[in-house]
């Protein structure tokens, strides 16, 4: 009888544990009430910044003065000379940072498109944080793809309208497919960053003061949550989730196309598209859980919202995207070595002996090696700082794999005569610039704009529960929409 | 029904109507590279003089050049004769469909591959493009010093920084010969005029002219047997032909 | 019926399982679905509160976008060239390249369709609307506010009925600034 008694209540002590330790876990079973969250987040945004945040926000604003303002306009005026661009290599870092930003940009709608329309739950705390990202990675591509341009004050020749000129823009060109489908993606994405923003919107102006109210009355355009309002966003919402999926793909296979359309040694393969894709989402991956970790130590309430789960589910994603571009690296690897043709015989052996073989390791080290070294283990992946070290290794991996491929493969063409390395003029600034004005962007919109879906979390947590099968708790999901 | 056979011969009438109507026959084996086509050919066309700096890091501007070899390794190194490499005036020229301005294109009228200077944004994919590697882009507006301006050749419009550039096969002397020839009512003669590069190769190592032409000296020595097209297999269709070795 | 004889009231509710019963309380004593609205901070489903499902045009004017993308889409591809003064030939490629023009169709199509989605938006939405508005911002909070139409006579038997249903507060709706 003593026995049976102690039983029961060791197996007592251990379901409340059990709940606990999922209350704890998994933010989707720890609900509080609306009106607490929407206060967290508020004061997260609104927090007065501390005497560092203007720190930063002034070193950063230095570099995009110099980098960006200062750099740009001496490059127009002094012509591409200034930079590091020459014959053979025509195209250099502008374009490496081009692709590189753009690969960014693939993060926010995979997180928030793929996973919604797959339903991963995971992803409602930071489907907003990955968006911001995509629209903020995409302007900073532009910049890049118009810095690049030897005279960028006529890049509106590349725009299809009526002219004086009787000419327009010529569709057979890989890049006029690039400037249709990155415009579409940028004007997509920016809509699909507001959609789900207007709810919250409308949160934070019936709970704001002063300029603010102003400023979150005007964007949430009178939103009020009725019936109609909501089952209209929800369709569009539901639109822009599955329609924006193919834009994505499209994007970055038509910027791969940009090289595999061309006759050069090393660029011409079938596998690009995707391969592209995969490399954009690693670095993507690796950006997210960059910016979550950031996040998460510096504002206020983010351990409540962005806890271990969600970088253990990233960092499972990560390990699986690192494992396909693997997969995409040796395929077109293979099959380029395999060919035989001398030409791109004599780039392979010049990406892994020549003077950038150091980079061609580095990428194989960054993107496959330490990857897999460490997401493996979920106590590792669930760590915050050490995940985000992979990351940031991660984009140095990817951003090297696109200079490999851009300037470093452009050494090497049917031209021995005119083989010569690249090296990086006006580039650095410029692109630096970017990395510091992306950066600034993000942090100015984490003042502005609600970092947290709140909406989109409390939907999810009426829709986890736990229950018990037998002797075991689970968590489990229904299906709200 | 088509067969396998007929579909090979639709497509070499293809390739030979498109072996264009200007070309050009190199030969390698008496050219001494004395540089004087270079020369020549920067004066006819207003090219630009880099300088120093950006010529050593690959930037000259040059619509043609003397491109030398060596074979084998110190000491018994062998010198493999001078290859002249300008604009092959490509019938199916890889460079044309990747410029999203149209800037470059193919001329019905003449079967050249233009460069149009006003309409280049600088993208730079055409040249990346160019199995050749001979397109110039205009990294800086580079100066000429007085009195070299007095030098410009009336012709030929200057180009500014941000624009791409290449060999037109001095275009503006076929226009040239042509309207004189008009005006006068009879065609243009073989060997009435030819291009900067030949008239100054003191080698005669070049040789312009109409290659549809059977007669033409041109086409005489291109159907010599044994001279080649650089890089024929990328089947961009180059309209000069090179001889070394014979 | 004039604007005088008739109220909104705004019932505030604290959560789903109340706000549902008293729709349907409400509909018993004889007040119409298309008297009622409901505000909410979170998608609340018409289903989960018994209600006739709402209409939406915003997939229709999605599909019209696309057609209109895919039309744009076809000038740029089929029309343009031929707006040139003279045919230009770009090395052996065909005067309207194929595959190329599936990209250019395949873009403005999702083009035309996204953005007419947003715009749908805003049309059934009546966005942007700041006039004043009949609004309680306890619902951004996730309360559940019940909007209903009653002729000023049944004013005090509505009230009444969502008061027993739970209501945490029932007052006669003011349109406000936002």
């Amino acid at each position: 009888m003593a026995y049976e008694k102690k039983h029961a209540e060791h197996a007592h002590a251990a379901h409340a544990h059990g709940e606990e330790h999922f209350r704890e876990k998994h933010l989707m079973l720890d609900p509080l009430p609306r009106g607490q969250m929407n206060d967290m987040v508020m004061e997260s945004m609104m927090e007065k910044p501390t005497w560092k945040f203007w720190v930063v926000i002034a070193i950063l604003s230095a570099i995009v003065a110099y980098g960006l303002v200062y750099s740009w306009a001496k490059m127009i005026a002094e012509g591409l000379g200034i930079a590091g661009v020459n014959r053979p290599a025509y195209w250099g870092i502008f374009l490496v940072n081009t692709v590189f930003w753009i690969g960014i940009s693939h993060a926010g709608t995979f997180i928030s498109a793929i996973l919604r329309v797959f339903k991963a739950e995971f992803r409602r705390p930071f489907t907003r944080a990955a968006e911001l990202m995509t629209t903020f990675g995409l302007v900073q591509a532009g910049f890049s793809i118009f810095m690049h341009m030897g005279r960028v004050w006529l890049s509106y020749w590349l725009m299809p309208y009526p002219n004086q000129r009787m000419l327009w823009p010529n569709l057979h060109s890989p890049l006029t497919w690039d400037l249709l489908a990155i415009t579409t993606y940028l004007l997509s994405s920016t809509m699909y960053l507001f959609l789900p923003l207007i709810p919250d919107l409308a949160m934070a102006r019936d709970r704001s003061t002063g300029w603010r109210k102003n400023f979150y009355k005007i964007l949430a355009l009178g939103f009020r949550g009725t019936e109609g309002e909501w089952t209209h966003l929800r369709n569009a919402m539901n639109i822009f989730a599955f329609a924006i999926i193919p834009v994505m793909f499209s994007v970055h296979t038509i910027v791969s196309w940009d090289f595999a359309a061309a006759t050069r040694p090393g660029w011409s393969s079938t596998i690009f598209g995707p391969y592209f894709v995969v490399g954009a989402l690693h670095s993507g991956m690796g950006a997210v859980i960059v910016v979550l970790a950031v996040i998460r130590a510096t504002m206020k309430h983010m351990k409540y919202f962005i806890r271990a789960e969600h970088f253990d589910a990233i960092g499972k994603l990560m390990l699986i995207i690192s494992m396909a571009w693997a997969y995409f690296f040796f395929n077109d690897y293979m099959v380029q070595w395999y060919g035989g043709d001398k030409w791109t015989k004599q780039l392979l052996h010049f990406h892994e002996a020549g003077p950038m073989g150091w980079m061609w390791f580095a990428m194989l080290i960054f993107n496959i090696v330490i990857p897999w070294a460490i997401l493996w283990n979920p106590k590792w992946r669930s760590t915050p700082w050490l995940v985000s070290i992979v990351g940031i290794l991660i984009n140095v991996g990817m951003w090297f794999e696109r200079y490999i491929i851009i300037p470093v493969s452009l050494t090497i063409n049917r031209m021995p005569f005119t083989w010569r390395l690249y090296k990086p003029g006006v580039e650095i600034p410029l692109g630096l610039g970017t990395l510091a004005f992306f950066i600034l962007l993000y942090m100015i919109a984490s003042k502005l704009i609600p970092l947290i879906p709140v909406w989109e979390v409390q939907e999810g947590q009426m829709a986890h529960e736990l229950k018990k099968f037998g002797r075991e708790t689970v968590v489990t999901v229904s299906e709200l929409e | 029904m088509a067969t396998l056979a007929d579909l090979k011969i639709s497509e070499v009438k293809l390739s030979e109507e498109q072996t264009g109507k200007w070309g050009m026959v190199i030969d390698q084996d008496i050219c001494t590279g004395c540089q004087a086509c270079v020369a020549a050919c920067a004066m006819e066309n207003n090219l630009s003089f880099v300088g120093e700096v950006d010529s050593g890091y690959g930037r000259s501007m040059h619509w043609i050049r003397i491109e030398r070899f060596w074979e084998g390794a110190y000491p018994e190194v062998k010198m493999t004769p001078n290859q002249p490499m300008m604009c092959q005036q490509c019938g199916s020229a890889p460079c044309e469909p990747v410029c999203p301005a149209y800037a470059t294109m193919h001329s019905q009228a003449e079967q050249l591959n233009l460069q149009v200077y006003n309409r280049c944004v600088g993208t730079r994919y055409c040249a990346n493009n160019c199995p050749y590697q001979v397109r110039s882009f205009n990294w800086r507006d580079y100066e000429r010093p007085e009195p070299l301006s007095n030098q410009l050749n009336p012709d030929v419009t200057v180009r500014r920084r941000g624009v791409m550039e290449k060999c037109t096969f001095c275009i503006q002397r076929i226009h040239k010969a042509q309207d004189k020839a008009k005006s006068e009512g009879r065609e243009v003669v073989d060997g009435e005029f030819t291009t900067a590069c030949a008239q100054a190769c003191p080698a005669n190592a070049i040789t312009f002219g109409r290659v549809d032409d059977p007669e033409s000296l041109v086409s005489q020595l291109a159907h010599r047997g044994h001279g080649v097209k650089h890089l024929e297999e990328l089947g961009a269709l180059p309209s000069v032909t090179y001889f070394k070795g014979g | 019926m004039t604007e005088s004889n008739v109220v909104d009231l705004l019932a505030v509710f604290p959560d789903l399982e109340p706000a549902a019963n008293a729709i349907e309380h409400l509909r018993s004593i004889g007040v119409h679905d298309d008297c009622m609205n409901v505000i909410s901070g979170i998608p609340v489903t018409e289903a989960m509160l018994g209600r006739p499902s709402q209409w939406t045009n915003v997939p229709r004017i999605a599909m019209g976008g696309a057609a209109l993308g895919f039309g744009a889409g076809f000038f740029l591809a089929y029309i343009t060239p031929y707006l040139y003064p003279y045919p230009i030939q770009l090395s052996t490629q065909s005067f309207i390249p194929g595959p190329p023009t599936v990209v250019v169709l395949f873009e403005l199509t999702m083009l035309g369709m996204l953005l007419s989605t947003f715009l749908g938006v805003f049309l059934d939405s009546f966005f942007p609307n700041y006039r004043p508005m009949k609004y309680v911002p306890e619902v951004s909070d996730g309360k559940i506010a019940i909007l209903v139409e009653c002729p000023h006579v049944e004013e005090k038997k509505v009230t009444d009925a969502l008061k027993k249903m739970g209501a945490e507060s029932v007052n006669p709706a003011e349109a406000q600034h936002l």
